[in-house]
């Protein structure tokens, strides 16, 4: 029976998967984007699972845990870090991905991507 | 070492530097605009000192590399950065792309106010992480960082095309959306399998074995950074519709530092994934420039050229197994001259106005600018003395070595179409009319960048010489000399040319005592002949702007060649000759379409004869190329080439200089190229410059002699190419209407009659060789110079427009009369002497059936001079000429010298041949000539040229006499003394007398002259340009198509990579 951290990676590349069809078939800028953070997501997913220790508890020291049997008790605490960082480039990224949406907007009346053709060969 | 320390700031403060300015930035007041770009200059100039002080203390004090830990403590617990002689380099030209780019960008940074300055900072910051980092997340999130700004800098800027930069960006961001999710998985399987992120552990950790997919992940997440073909669509739009000096910092800055990256991960991936940057890279590299091809936006093409060479960069980084100790060299110095160029030529793209190639010739009337495009040019098609041409010779030499042949081939291939479209160019910007006479506006902040490129493309030309270890080609003297006629350009032409006629004849002076008889020859030739053809030049008045230093860079090379003793040396020497001349023959009024093939087949022979050497270096038992550490072949060592690559390196490099010598086949440059040339300069390239071609397989047979190929005797076939060289040639130059054209066909003619000496391998043929040599170059650059000045007089160089010209220019029909008796071989002249002692050479020949070939080229070559002289001086004087005087007097005066040397040379052969004679022996002991006296005898006979210049003398005389006697009482006809028809026929020239002068002749043996080499070729180019402009439909100019490409581009990778 697959434990909890090989669904939760397996969820994860669903959602990779899924945001990656959406990104290549939807031709809306605003639906491409949320494609995007699907995808963004589902990376997210993926990272915290590999962290994932069964049995073993958050990496908080406090009274229940001294720092002397930590390394022992706790899951690893990097991947949960790499998640935050992710989340805040992502955040940045989609803000400015909707930024060039509406600029793209103003500028054609249209969320087509198939209509910013001008630059080819 | 502690010396150093304390003047070093830590290269934290890179960082630090742009994030905190561009956080100061927000504090400012939006209108104050001023202070905000000042102090985004402030901290840009600051970032590049830090690196710059590095530099100079890691280079010649000695400091250490730095490890600099954050939060204290080592990896993998934190992130950790270093700092090293790479990490400066890079981080200097990062920085110092951005602080020039800044001041590029000063329009548009002060109306986009504080907002875009902070990203601009946060953007090179950006970069110097990418560099500093050894943390692979760090990695990450540096090269999101630098994605996120790049984007943001296109949405902030977005003035120059309204909307157009903003599609680009889109795409740009869609696409980096998918790099970072590969990135990110790619990372945290690889943290998952290594237990560290620290990019030094996890190769320890052996991650490459360990979870190949994980680094596969992170290594094609970086390598698409790099714009790989064809995930790379999206990068092109943001160099075609950005700011210049933005899509500078993408394509130097970017390229640079995302190219230091990939090569850390390649330091992770080991040996096993070095193929796979191989193949990336040299995929990238065609393919581009093959794309580039046929683009007419400038900016576009330039992408296009960024892409091919940060690929080829990729390429090398992957051969890095066996360049060993030399990967940095060569990348580096393949990086830096791209990094450098190609920034300085979207700077210089600000200061044109109008985004068609063409429209680039706004910029050539500015000399400084034409001088910049130029070195940008050389740079990127690493033309010596710059950094690309040390690395491709080292490049180049490892590949040989390790046998890698079709890698060579293709970087060769790639180089030379990239060659193609920059010369191409370079075409359009000197010889096309600028739109409306316009040029751009050209104020400092958009000059500055430019010109700091230049300088800083000859300082890199400099040092690479330095690191390079043996021959640094800016400290050669004739080198040195042509550079300086650079800035003493402003100096009036007779000044100029004065200082150039003293410094060929002083360098002669100083070096004459070092040659041997041989080549003391080609010294006279190149050196003193070279003054002497100069001579022509005081004709021209004004400042005649390039024309000196280009003169001087092809004398120089000439020189040099001579004085070659490695093969380096005479790569370096034949390569600069070959942009001299190009610069040259360009001057002429219609010769852009005919430079740019002389170029072109002159590149292509260079590769052959790079290829050749490279070859030759690896066959040749003692080299030890990895001990050595030196490619060094002396030119003498081509002789222990050992068997199997002996004949092919033979091939290679006869090849080579037969694109020179122009032989059929690769002849079709030469007509065009020798014809539209200026009057003073046909002499040189023609009298001259072959020459060098000749020399070259005159090295060549000493070193090689004869070789087999499959039971074939390539001197055999040289033989034959070079009979059917003349016999065509002449042929060709029969059916000419255009005088310069009829003598440039001759010419090829002429060297076909050179080369088939050489290979008949005998003493006797080598001297008729020698013999052509000297006889080619005075009477060819004197034919040149007469018809040049009758073309000058009459405005026209078809000959069935002048005639009758003998008594208006009477000096020029002597010049062209002895130069045409001396050609053609007749006696007393000393044509004479080569045919003569060409007959005592194939008597000692066993081959029969190419002698009759060159035999039947023997009259043929009687029908165009003929035709020469007939047409121009005698018949009817046209109406319109008849107010024409005589030729100026400087282009009579080395006409009239000629004639004296040709006098001297028919009646005393012996002072310029009797030395080489005896010199002969040593390579042909038998078959040499006796000189007694005035007498040579040969075991055949005996030529007394004294005796026959009296002979002919006599009997012209006394025929000449007769002539008068007989014909005392005829009577003078007057021009108009007969009645013309009163008919006036369409096409008037159709039925003159001199149009299609030998039509019958024509009718017989026209099928020999059918075009097939210029069909041949014209259908290469065109095939070529077909294949690129199919490639181009690949990019639709949908971000999503875009994305399907890089989706499309990991799989394959995959597959192909994950299979091997």
């Amino acid at each position: 029976m697959p434990g909890i951290a090989q669904l939760a990676m397996a969820t994860g590349f669903l959602l990779i998967l899924i945001g990656f069809y959406g990104a290549l078939t939807r031709r809306n800028l605003l639906r491409m984007i949320v494609a995007f953070t699907v995808a963004g997501t589902g990376v997210n997913v993926v990272i915290v699972s590999i962290g994932y220790m069964h049995g073993r508890t958050a990496p908080i020291l406090d009274a229940t845990l001294a720092a002397s049997d930590a390394a022992a008790r706790i899951i690893d605490p990097l991947p949960q870090a790499l998640v935050l960082t992710a989340i805040v480039i992502g955040v940045g990224i989609t803000a400015l991905m909707l930024a060039y949406a509406l600029r793209l907007y103003s500028q054609k009346r249209t969320l087509d991507i198939g209509r910013f053709t001008e630059l080819k060969g | 070492m502690s010396g150093v320390d304390g003047l070093l700031l830590s290269p934290l403060l890179i960082l630090a530097t742009g994030l905190g300015a561009a956080f100061l930035l927000g504090l400012l007041h939006p209108r104050q605009s001023g202070v905000a770009y000042g102090l985004t200059l402030v901290a840009l100039a600051w970032m590049a000192w830090i690196p710059a002080r590095w530099l100079w203390a890691f280079v010649l004090q000695g400091a250490a590399p730095v490890e600099i830990l954050t939060a204290g403590t080592p990896p993998p617990f934190a992130i950790n950065l270093r700092f090293g002689l790479p990490e400066a380099a890079l981080t200097l030209l990062v920085n110092l792309t951005g602080l020039l780019s800044a001041i590029h960008l000063k329009d548009v940074l002060l109306n986009q106010g504080r907002r875009a300055m902070a990203v601009l900072l946060v953007a090179v910051m950006a970069l110097g992480g990418i560099i500093l980092t050894r943390d692979m997340f760090n990695l990450f999130v540096f090269l999101e960082l630098a994605v996120i700004s790049t984007a943001g800098l296109v949405l902030l800027s977005d003035t120059h095309r309204p909307g157009l930069a903003l599609g680009a960006g889109f795409k740009y961001l869609v696409v980096s959306q998918f790099i970072s999710v590969f990135l990110l998985v790619g990372i945290i399987f690889a943290y998952h399998a290594t237990g560290t992120l620290n990019i030094d552990g996890m190769a320890e950790a052996g991650l490459a074995n360990v979870a190949a997919l994980a680094f596969f992940l992170m290594f094609i997440a970086v390598v698409s950074e790099l714009k790989p073909f064809p995930a790379n669509g999206w990068a092109l739009d943001i160099y075609e519709s950005a700011p210049p000096a933005f899509s500078a910092l993408f394509s130097a800055a970017t390229g640079a530092a995302v190219l230091y990256a990939a090569d850390k991960l390649l330091l992770i991936g080991g040996d096993a994934w070095l193929p796979m940057a191989t193949a990336i890279g040299i995929v990238t590299f065609i393919a581009a420039n093959l794309l580039a091809l046929p683009q007419t936006h400038d900016r576009r093409l330039l992408g296009y050229s960024s892409v091919a060479q940060t690929g080829l960069v990729l390429m090398v980084l992957g051969q890095r197994d066996i360049l060993g100790e030399a990967t940095p060299f060569i990348a580096f110095g393949l990086l830096v001259s791209h990094a450098v160029a190609k920034a300085g030529l979207y700077w210089l793209s600000g200061l044109v106005q109008e985004r068609r190639l063409t429209d680039w010739a706004a910029l050539g009337r500015r000399p400084l600018l034409v001088f910049a495009f130029a070195t940008f040019m050389a740079m990127l098609t690493g033309l010596p003395p710059f950094p690309g041409f040390y690395a491709k010779w080292e490049l180049v030499h490892h590949l040989a070595g390790a046998d890698r042949l079709v890698l060579l081939a293709l970087v060769l291939l790639g180089a030379l179409i990239e060659a193609g479209y920059l010369f191409r160019w370079f075409g359009y910007l000197l010889k096309r009319e600028a739109p409306g006479g316009e040029t751009a506006p050209c104020t400092p902040h958009k000059l500055v960048p430019v010109l700091a490129a230049l300088a800083a493309g000859w300082a890199l030309a400099w040092l690479w010489g330095d690191l390079f270890g043996r021959v640094n080609l800016l400290l050669a003297l004739p080198l040195l000399f042509a550079l300086a006629f650079l800035l003493l350009d402003w100096l009036p032409a007779w000044i100029k040319n004065t200082l150039a006629i003293a410094g060929l004849v002083a360098y002669f002076i100083m070096t004459w005592g070092e040659y041997d008889p041989m080549r003391l020859i080609f010294a006279i030739i190149f050196l003193i002949g070279g003054a002497l053809t100069l001579l022509a030049s005081y004709h021209a008045h004004g400042r005649r702007i390039g024309f000196y230093p280009a003169a001087m860079l092809m004398y120089a090379g000439m020189v040099m060649l001579i004085q070659a003793t490695s093969a380096f040396e005479f790569f370096a020497a034949w390569e600069l000759l070959t942009v001299g001349s190009y610069f040259l023959i360009l001057r002429g009024k219609a010769s852009e379409p005919h430079a740019l093939s002389y170029i072109l087949f002159s590149l292509g022979g260079a590769f052959l004869i790079l290829a050749g050497f490279a070859i030759a270096a690896a066959a040749v038992p003692r080299l030890d190329l990895a001990a050595t550490g030196a490619l060094q072949l002396d030119l003498a060592s081509l002789a222990q080439v050992a068997a199997p690559a002996a004949p092919w390196v033979f091939l290679l490099l006869a090849i080579g200089f037969m694109t020179k010598t122009a032989a059929i086949g690769v002849h079709i440059w030469l007509p065009g190229a020798h014809a539209e040339a200026e009057t003073d300069v046909s002499p040189m390239v023609s009298g001259i410059l072959l020459k060098a071609g000749l020399y070259g397989l005159m090295v060549l047979l000493l070193a090689m002699g004869k070789q087999q190929l499959h039971g074939v005797e390539l001197t055999h076939a040289l033989l034959w190419v070079a009979a059917l060289t003349a016999l065509l040639g002449n042929l060709m130059a029969v059916f000419q209407e255009d005088a310069k054209r009829l003598l440039a066909y001759s010419s090829i003619g002429q060297m076909g009659y050179a080369m088939f000496g050489l290979a008949l391998m005998n003493h006797l043929g080598w001297l008729m060789a020698l013999v052509f040599v000297i006889n080619h170059y005075i009477y060819k650059s004197m034919l040149f110079l007469a018809v040049g000045g009758v073309a000058k007089r009459t405005g026209t160089r078809e000959m069935y427009r002048m005639g009758g010209l003998i008594r208006l220019m009477p000096l020029s029909f002597i010049a062209v009369l002895i130069g045409i008796i001396a050609l053609s071989g007749v006696p007393p002249l000393s044509g004479f002497g080569g045919r003569w002692i060409f007959y005592n050479a194939i008597m000692d020949s066993e081959t029969r059936l190419p002698i009759v070939v060159l035999f039947l080229a023997g009259p043929v070559a009687f029908l165009y001079l003929f035709r020469l002289i007939y047409t121009i001086f005698l018949g009817q004087l046209k109406d319109e000429l008849r107010r024409v005087k005589e030729a100026p007097f400087w282009i009579v005066l080395p006409q009239m010298i000629y004639v004296a040397l040709l006098l001297v040379f028919a009646l005393v052969p012996g002072l310029a041949l009797r030395q080489v004679d005896a010199y002969l022996d040593r390579f042909f002991p038998d078959g040499g000539l006796r000189w007694e006296g005035g007498q040579i005898t040969s075991q055949y006979g005996y030529w007394d040229p004294i005796a026959i210049m009296i002979v002919v003398g006599v009997i012209f005389t006394t025929l000449f006499l007769w002539l008068l006697f007989v014909n005392r009482r005829a009577q003078m006809v007057k021009q108009f003394n007969i009645v013309f028809s009163a008919e006036r026929p369409y096409r008037p020239e159709t039925t003159h007398f001199a149009w299609n002068f030998f039509a019958p002749y024509r009718k017989a043996l026209g099928f020999l002259t059918q075009p097939l080499a210029t069909n041949f070729w014209g259908a290469v180019t065109d095939l070529l340009h077909t294949a690129g402009d199919l490639g181009r439909r690949l990019y639709d100019g949908n971000g999503q198509t875009y994305a399907f490409h890089l989706l499309a581009f990991v799989i394959i990778a995959f597959f192909i990579g994950m299979g091997a």
